[in-house]
């Protein structure tokens, strides 16, 4: 009876542990009919994560292949670059940026925006601050035709001056709605930049409020 | 005889009781200790847990039964209690506030998401849904409803940040939004939009 008992406590254990790993397994089955195509992209996944990168956002560009009637080969690739921008982004976020963090460097590079502008965007907000949002923002201005360093400039501007990530998000949709308007890139981010800008304090007064030892 | 009474302690007890003159018991004794039995504490919870451990007595077949059930039961909580998984799609409570493509109605502050809408206008499709990196680009996971005016719409909440995504139509039609910024796509060479969510 005891011997049982302990089998059954084991056996619930071994569930308890085992059900998260292949509940996560299940959700990596992708939806590609040919076999060998799904078992290359499965190879990229798996790599990827040996690697230590978050599998999450692969899984996300293979679905989004699937959904798009890439072929097998194309969604391969497709993986393979968001792996490797991922990685790249890693790099240039550390020192431990986290998966939000790490898509939207994925995000922006993939759109163009230099390598080392990451480092430049990063380096702007505090650590721990996610760069996220600064990160995003920059990618859409890219996206939108803004020059890469004019943008850069602009929101490294906001972010030392303490801007908000949600002013930040602010400038990005208002210039977003000016070219949609007719705006040119360029003027709508000078104007919008100046318009947060005008919320935030002085160089001087945001010295004197942030407390010792921490950025302005 | 048993073992049990074959014990040398509960021979001797056993000896002493019956050599002992038969007296006949106090009822009042009796009564206080039925009572302070009765009125006795109820086992700790520690105590009740090991208490259940005596009652079954398993076969091999029912343990691995009962284990089984443990592990539907392990795949079933945790995707119940998924920190990542997105709360049902709230009441719009906002105006609109006339931006492109989607409104951003409310915002749910203990979640972290921003209740965004989607409007599509099309007339003959049957089905009409959003896909995009929100929802890592699943096709029926956030379907349109069609008003009466012949625009489609749902509200979703979304992680703030910018977001790219275009609408399935039956299922298989997938169509940038034409009232929002487009997107490049780099790796499968179709466009689609793009919004950038934020609290206001």
């Amino acid at each position: 009876m005891i011997k049982h008992r302990v089998l059954f406590v084991a056996l619930v254990l071994a569930s308890v542990s085992v059900a998260p790993a292949l509940r996560a397994q299940g959700s990596r089955v992708l939806n590609i009919a040919d076999a060998r195509a799904r078992a290359a992209v499965e190879r990229e996944i798996a790599q990827a994560e040996a690697r230590g990168l978050p599998v999450r956002p692969l899984i996300a560009k293979a679905q989004e292949g699937v959904t798009k009637r890439a072929t097998g080969e194309r969604i391969r690739v497709a993986v393979a670059s968001q792996a490797r921008r991922l990685e790249q982004a890693r790099d240039l976020l550390a020192p431990s940026p986290s998966e939000a963090e790490l898509v939207s460097g994925a995000d922006a590079l993939a759109v163009g925006v230099p390598a080392p502008m990451l480092r430049k965007v990063r380096a702007a907000y505090p650590a721990g601050h996610s760069v996220a949002m600064p990160l995003d923002v920059l990618t859409e201005l890219v996206a939108r035709g803004v020059p890469a360093n004019h943008a850069l400039e602009q929101i490294t501007q906001l972010m030392t001056r303490g801007a908000t990530p949600t002013q930040i998000a602010s400038l990005g949709a208002s210039v977003q709605a000016d070219v949609a308007a007719g705006l040119t890139p360029d003027a709508a981010l000078e104007v919008r930049a100046r318009g947060v800008m005008s919320l935030l304090p002085s160089p001087a007064a945001a010295a004197a409020l942030a407390p010792r030892g921490s950025r302005p | 005889m048993s073992e049990f009474e074959r014990d040398p302690i509960i021979d001797k007890v056993r000896d002493t009781l019956r050599s002992a003159p038969h007296v006949a018991p106090d009822q009042r004794a009796v009564a206080r200790v039925l009572s302070s039995v009765w009125e006795s504490p109820p086992p700790s919870g520690w105590r009740r847990f090991f208490n259940t451990w005596r009652v079954p007595a398993l076969s091999g077949l029912g343990a691995g039964a009962l284990a089984v059930g443990a592990l539907l039961i392990g795949f079933v909580t945790r995707g119940a209690v998924n920190p990542k998984q997105q709360p049902e799609p709230l009441a719009a409570t906002g105006a609109p506030t006339g931006e492109f493509p989607v409104q951003t109605v409310a915002f749910d502050a203990e979640a972290a998401l921003v209740q965004t809408q989607f409007v599509f206008e099309h007339g003959d499709a049957e089905s009409i849904s959003v896909v995009g990196d929100f929802n890592d680009w699943k096709g029926e996971a956030m379907p349109l409803t069609r008003m009466p005016n012949g625009l489609w719409t749902t509200t979703v909440p979304l992680p703030p940040g910018r977001h790219v995504y275009s609408y399935l139509i039956d299922g298989t039609l997938l169509v940038a939004d034409p009232r929002a910024p487009k997107s490049g796509d780099a790796d499968y060479g179709n466009e689609g939009s793009v919004v950038m969510v934020f609290a206001r």
